[in-house]
């Protein structure tokens, strides 16, 4: 059991008592529950303790000595009545204050306390002791209290403990669960408590604030989704850059081969030899690269970088990707939910938050999946470059000098030709002509 | 603390009630220990003027033993009844309509207070034999006790705490000896304004153990007694038999100490006579003799013309114990300047014969002419 009692109760009964000329007696007020501790622990599953917990919150001083019992001892009910009055029901023990006597029951206690156990109807009813001790010659004064309950034979003190008394090392204050019971509180934040709280009883402060943090983090989440739709124009970029960087090294190869033609066709070879059918298979298989035929020349050489995982895998199934998680959380962040606030529904960090509309936020949720590496590095995946991105592309501003030329050759392009450089390429890719999915090899 | 001071110090409205207590306070048998009080402290705020004790600690003989019990009033209203702390018997509760001094209290009778502690050793006593019965052996030896009309009366008993770590129980018994010692010549019997007490012979007995294994018994003798009686060395009871009990025992010890009172008495008759015999013999040679306690004789004899003091010492067992007879010179000293003398102690004695036997017996004794002559 444990029994504690606010401050100001406890001096409240102190003032009381030692302004009284002789012994002082009156009742306790308050409350008693039960607490359940249950403890997990690696030994054992579950083990629950229960405490009884009594709370002071109030007291009834009695005017003067034997005001509801008579010389020997019997309790007077009616006159009980007459000083509880209606609070009877809240009688959780009486207290007696005698000055420099020893801390033990007397005798007329012990009566009185069984009549009243058995009149008030409480089984634990405790009874608190004071003792004032005082030295010889005055010089010091003690007050004792110690906490009985005799219904109990042994163990029959309780340690009372009184917040925020005594202990100095703790600096903060500590809030006790005894309520305030006095009526004019009670009033008092009746009436200015709307200032302070609104309908619900949360307190407006912690609303506004929430709403800040509401708005930051709306903020935060738009900012998410610009910096991945830029992250993904820079990827794109990046490809046409690559693309334009491998065509205009094409054509410095065909500038070089036809210069070299016309070079060979100014100095005349007296060499009509069917010899000469066996170097236009080159040229010829450079013209027809030239023109028609994308497969070999567009094989990407060892001046190109090798093609990125994910673009192997891009190649071969669509859907694989957005099952992957990791891309989609650096795009967009999940929520965390504050506390109080009421319709926002509990926050999932995966990647469900990209299907999530939650309410106020303005979260893009874009329909494809993030494909890049997600460092933005060059990649040859050309699949992505659906029908019409590419012309998107031409709009955007590449700084790079060295691609100004090709802007406009890069236009003269046959579409053709892209289809059919995509149509080559998974033969080109594989070297042992097996085109099937390599998604599991890493 | 000596009761005047305590009186002292007590708050005025309260001092009646203690007065009574501490003047005349004899509660249990044990009367030869009145009821004392200490520790008195007071219920009020410093700041009033004394004096304003109002509580104090009252020690009461019990069984041999003392209980120390706190009486607890108020100053400020001195016409309520007092509050009690019974020490270490925490267990021992009586029921207040037992009490009827409690429920009735007086403020205005001085001996309420006294009367009430009485009723309270009373249901403390029965507290105690209720106690006993953790003991089946020393319930039956209170049972018995309390059967025999001799005994049952005058018994308190007090039920000692289970030793705790032993389990050992341990009960005093103490009873009053129903000796009669009215007849005790009042000479022996000194000093009765210090001691206005009654004459009584205490047995206390104490149970070391719940099976009677360990028995010491003990007896207490009011002052006057003892000393009539020869004093603390001269009584020496029986040890407590082993396997035996009480009822038997007491009857016992009861007999010696009447055998002993009967014995004193006796020799004093005895002595009495004796001293009558040697008057009548020797009439007119008697210089003086103790006429309370016939203890001592002193003749002046003549044999030849040479007069001789006789000092004839009775001792206080007579009869069995031979009188001593110092002849003593009235004309020569000794060198250290007493006058010289001569004890004498064979000279033919018999604790039978009556005393006019042995002062004729006494008589064929060299030097010593029968004044007849």
């Amino acid at each position: 059991m444990a029994a504690s009692i606010s401050g100001y109760t406890f001096s409240s009964v102190c003032y009381h008592s030692a302004n009284s000329n002789s012994d002082h007696e009156g009742f306790l007020l308050g409350e008693v529950r039960q607490e359940e501790t249950i403890s997990i622990s690696d030994t054992q599953i579950s083990s629950a303790e229960l405490l009884q917990v009594v709370e002071v919150h109030n007291h009834e001083p009695c005017a003067q000595l034997f005001s509801f019992y008579n010389y020997a001892g019997l309790v007077n009910e009616e006159n009980l009545n007459k000083i509880l009055k209606e609070r009877r029901k809240n009688v959780i023990g009486w207290y007696r204050f005698r000055r420099n006597t020893q801390q033990q029951m007397s005798f007329r206690e012990q009566i009185i306390h069984k009549q009243l156990t058995q009149l008030l109807g409480v089984p634990d009813l405790v009874f608190l002791l004071f003792s004032f001790i005082s030295t010889a010659n005055n010089s010091t004064h003690a007050l004792e209290y110690v906490l009985f309950r005799p219904s109990r034979r042994y163990n029959q003190r309780v340690t009372l403990s009184i917040p925020n008394l005594g202990n100095t090392s703790q600096q903060e204050y500590k809030v006790s669960s005894v309520p305030n019971t006095s009526l004019n509180y009670a009033k008092v934040i009746k009436e200015h408590g709307a200032e302070f709280f609104d309908k619900d009883g949360v307190m407006k402060d912690i609303r506004t604030i929430f709403q800040v943090y509401s708005a930051l983090q709306d903020k935060v989440q738009a900012v998410c989704g610009e910096v991945e739709q830029s992250e993904r124009v820079k990827e794109k970029v990046q490809q046409e850059v690559n693309k334009l960087k491998q065509q205009i090294a094409l054509r410095k190869q065909k500038n070089a081969e036809e210069e070299r033609r016309i070079l060979e066709a100014q100095n005349p070879e007296p060499l009509p030899t069917p010899e000469e059918n066996t170097e236009p298979p080159e040229t010829s298989l450079l013209s027809l690269v030239a023109f028609n035929t994308p497969s070999t020349p567009e094989r990407p050489g060892p001046s190109a970088n090798p093609p990125a995982y994910a673009d192997l895998l891009s190649l071969q199934d669509n859907s694989l990707l957005p099952s992957s998680s990791s891309p989609t959380s650096a795009a967009l962040l999940p929520r965390p939910q504050a506390v109080g606030s009421p319709g926002h529904p509990s926050p999932n960090p995966m990647g469900l938050g990209l299907g999530l509309s939650v309410g106020s936020s303005p979260a893009p949720s874009p329909s494809t999946p993030y494909l890049g590496n997600g460092d933005g590095s060059s990649s040859d995946s050309l699949d992505r470059q659906a029908a019409g991105q590419e012309d998107e592309d031409e709009d955007e501003d590449e700084d790079s000098s060295e691609y100004e030329n090709l802007v406009s050759e890069v236009a003269q392009l046959p579409p053709v030709t892209i289809n059919v450089l995509a149509q080559g390429r998974p033969a080109s890719l594989s070297p042992d002509g097996d085109a099937s999915a390599r998604g599991s090899q890493t | 603390m000596s009761p005047e001071v305590a009186l002292n110090r007590i708050s005025p409205e309260l001092r009646p009630l203690l007065c009574s207590v501490v003047r005349n306070g004899r509660v249990g048998l044990d009367s030869t220990n009145c009821l004392r009080i200490t520790d008195l402290k007071t219920g009020c705020t410093s700041l009033t003027p004394g004096p304003c004790c109002d509580r104090f600690k009252l020690h009461i003989p019990y069984a041999g033993e003392t209980l120390k019990w706190d009486i607890i009033f108020n100053a400020q209203d001195p016409e309520l009844p007092p509050d009690f702390i019974f020490g270490e018997d925490a267990e021992f509760l009586p029921e207040p309509s037992e009490l009827p001094h409690l429920v009735q209290w007086d403020a205005e009778d001085p001996e309420c207070l006294l009367q009430l502690v009485k009723e309270l050793i009373q249901q403390y006593h029965q507290y105690q034999c209720h106690r006993l019965r953790e003991s089946s052996r020393l319930l039956f030896e209170y049972d018995s006790l309390l059967e025999d009309p001799d005994y049952g009366r005058s018994l308190e008993i007090y039920a000692g705490h289970k030793n705790s770590w032993t389990g050992e129980f341990s009960a005093r018994f103490l009873l009053k000896l129903p000796v009669d010692f009215s007849n005790i010549p009042v000479y022996l019997l000194k000093d009765t304004a210090l001691d206005p007490g009654e004459d009584v012979a205490l047995l206390f007995v104490s149970f070391e153990d719940a099976e009677a294994t360990q028995v010491f018994p003990k007896l207490y003798l009011s002052p006057s007694i003892e000393h009539a009686l020869g004093g603390s060395s001269a009584l020496h009871i029986p040890a407590f038999p082993s396997g035996g009990c009480l009822i038997d025992y007491v009857p016992q010890v009861c007999q010696l100490l009447t055998n002993k009172v009967q014995y004193v008495i006796q020799g004093y008759h005895k002595r009495r006579e004796y001293i009558a015999a040697f008057l009548s013999h020797f009439g007119m040679g008697v210089v003086e003799y103790d006429a309370e306690g016939f203890t001592k004789l002193t003749l002046l004899l003549m044999w030849k013309d040479f007069c001789v003091l006789v000092h004839v010492d009775l001792p206080l067992y007579f009869p069995r114990d031979q009188p001593t007879l110092t002849f003593q010179s009235v004309y020569h000293f000794t060198s250290s300047g007493q006058l010289y003398s001569q004890v004498q102690k064979s000279y033919p004695y018999s604790p039978r014969w009556d005393g006019n036997e042995m002062a004729k017996r006494a008589q064929p004794q060299p030097k010593i002419p029968n004044n007849r002559q």
